[in-house]
């Protein structure tokens, strides 16, 4: 067999091996379907904002109704000193 | 033609294949190294649209209009008087007065989220969401029924144990008795709340008879969200005035290349096509020179120089893109992405056990795919076409 051929073939291996990977990741999310909607009341029954994903930063477990200042303020001359700070962006 | 076209592109992807098997070792470790770039960008960009993902299928039902009163730059408590104030606009449905607090425990450092509501008592309404309601417990009068999420009673250490006690500010004990806790698998909105009654959460947090920190208002029509909510910023004065439409767009905006990690990642990628670039330009090889001059005498000619050079780049660039590509997913369908989890969870105390599930899309494909693939290809252009004009009597 040609070596392009064989290189053709081990792509198309990966790309069966990546549908794979995508058709799983559409069974998790079928399968949590009834814990998000029970998530769903919760935010409507007790008004949630945010998603609990990190709860160190106030202005990070609450980013929605937190202003952009937020992380400066704690005390005079503050920089944002949160690790979790580093993989969001304020709204502008 | 097209079939004699397509043989004659096979017989140089055979050609530059076999160049590459012979000179392997080197060739593997470009390709494990671009693959790597690949695999991060490729892994921080999947885990931003997962997240952005869960935001936009879980916040569908926040509060249409949150209000809350702004004191000196800061957010302050305020009188159940301003409910009175909203009765008059049109289009309210109804507003829900409600405490909202941190309370940090300095036994372990942990920061819970306390939520005081109205209608804790009322089962029928917490029906169905994932609340499990604990047999009623005779008590003192003093402790007050809370429901607690999984990481509060973890990190408060309960155990069987269902009483805990908080501080109040001037540093008296709140004894409290857990109701009911919410489901672990409703974690990623539930995990650090204590959901209690309103007058409890007052007390806790050492707030007036009155006094509250958020109104909560429904509106009938979701088209006048945005007009209502100037009025109710009009009316009451001081007020920052959060609609459910900008809490979306928060979230829409929130994790993004923009941001530092975001920014570390894309700067590793740049830097690494940067070094493949100097790689490339900085010329070939004795032995490539040779070999290419053995080519041009046996008939080949610049253009087919030229074209071998091109599908080098494709294989590794492709076989890269692939392997990187892949192994992202793996990362955050098997492994939660492991290591980007210690940056998402910073500092956290209360760590909430997040899943991220990946969610293919197209647009983040093109994007990792236009970062890795097209750049290495651009960056191989000229140094193919230096390659190609080499005098075979200048090296033979």
């Amino acid at each position: 067999m040609r070596l392009s051929v064989k290189f053709l073939l081990l792509l198309a291996f990966c790309v069966s091996i990546q549908v794979g990977l995508i058709a799983a990741a559409h069974q998790q999310l079928a399968d949590s379907e009834e814990a998000r909607i029970k998530m769903v009341k919760a935010v409507e029954i007790f008004g949630l904002s945010d998603l609990c994903i990190a709860t160190d930063a106030r202005y990070i477990r609450h980013l929605a109704v937190s202003d952009r200042l937020a992380p400066f303020m704690d005390h005079p001359g503050s920089i944002e000193h949160f690790p979790t700070g580093s993989f969001w962006i304020p709204e502008r | 033609m097209a079939a004699r076209y397509l043989d004659r592109q096979l017989n140089i992807a055979d050609y530059a294949l076999g160049g590459l098997t012979r000179r392997l070792g080197k060739n593997l470790v470009v390709v494990l190294v671009f693959a790597l770039v690949i695999f991060m960008v490729a892994s921080f960009s999947m885990t931003t649209t997962s997240l952005k993902h869960a935001a936009s299928q879980l916040l569908t039902t926040v509060p249409d209009i949150t209000v809350q009163k702004m004191s000196a730059g800061r957010q302050v408590g305020f009188s159940t008087e301003a409910i009175k104030e909203l009765e008059f606009i049109f289009g309210i449905r109804s507003v829900q007065p409600r405490v909202w607090g941190y309370y940090f425990d300095e036994n372990n450092g942990a920061n819970y989220t306390v939520i005081g509501v109205t209608e804790l008592g009322d089962k029928t309404q917490l029906a169905g969401l994932g609340i499990d309601f604990l047999p009623n417990l005779k008590t003192d009068a003093a402790f007050e029924p809370a429901v607690i999420g999984r990481g509060v009673r973890e990190n408060l250490g309960l155990g069987n144990r269902r009483a805990f006690s908080l501080f109040r500010p001037d540093l008296s004990l709140k004894s409290f008795v857990t109701s009911a806790t919410f489901d672990a698998e409703t974690s990623m909105v539930t995990d650090d709340l204590i959901i209690m009654d309103l007058k409890a959460a007052r007390d806790l947090f050492g707030l007036q008879a009155d006094e509250i920190t958020d109104l909560l208002v429904d509106v009938a029509n979701p088209l006048e969200i945005d007009n209502i909510a100037d009025n109710i910023g009009e009316r009451l004065k001081g007020v920052r005035v959060v609609t459910r439409e900008r809490i979306g767009k928060t979230y829409r905006v929130a994790f993004g290349w923009r941001s530092g990690f975001g920014l570390a990642c894309l700067f590793g990628a740049v830097a690494a096509f940067f070094i493949f670039a100097w790689d490339k330009a900085s010329g070939l090889t004795p032995a490539q020179q040779q070999e290419i001059a053995i080519l041009k005498v046996l008939g080949w000619q610049t253009e087919d120089i030229i074209t071998l050079r091109f599908w080098e780049s494709v294989i590794i660039s492709i076989s890269a893109f692939g392997l990187g590509y892949l192994a992202a997913w793996i990362h955050l369908l098997f492994f939660n992405g492991l290591l980007f989890r210690p940056v998402l969870l910073g500092w956290s105390v209360v760590k909430p056990p997040l899943s991220l599930v990946p969610v293919f899309s197209f647009a983040d494909l093109l994007i990792i795919f236009s970062l890795s693939v097209l750049p290495y290809l651009a960056a191989t252009v000229i140094p193919a076409w230096h390659s190609a004009t080499i005098r075979p009597d200048s090296v033979i």
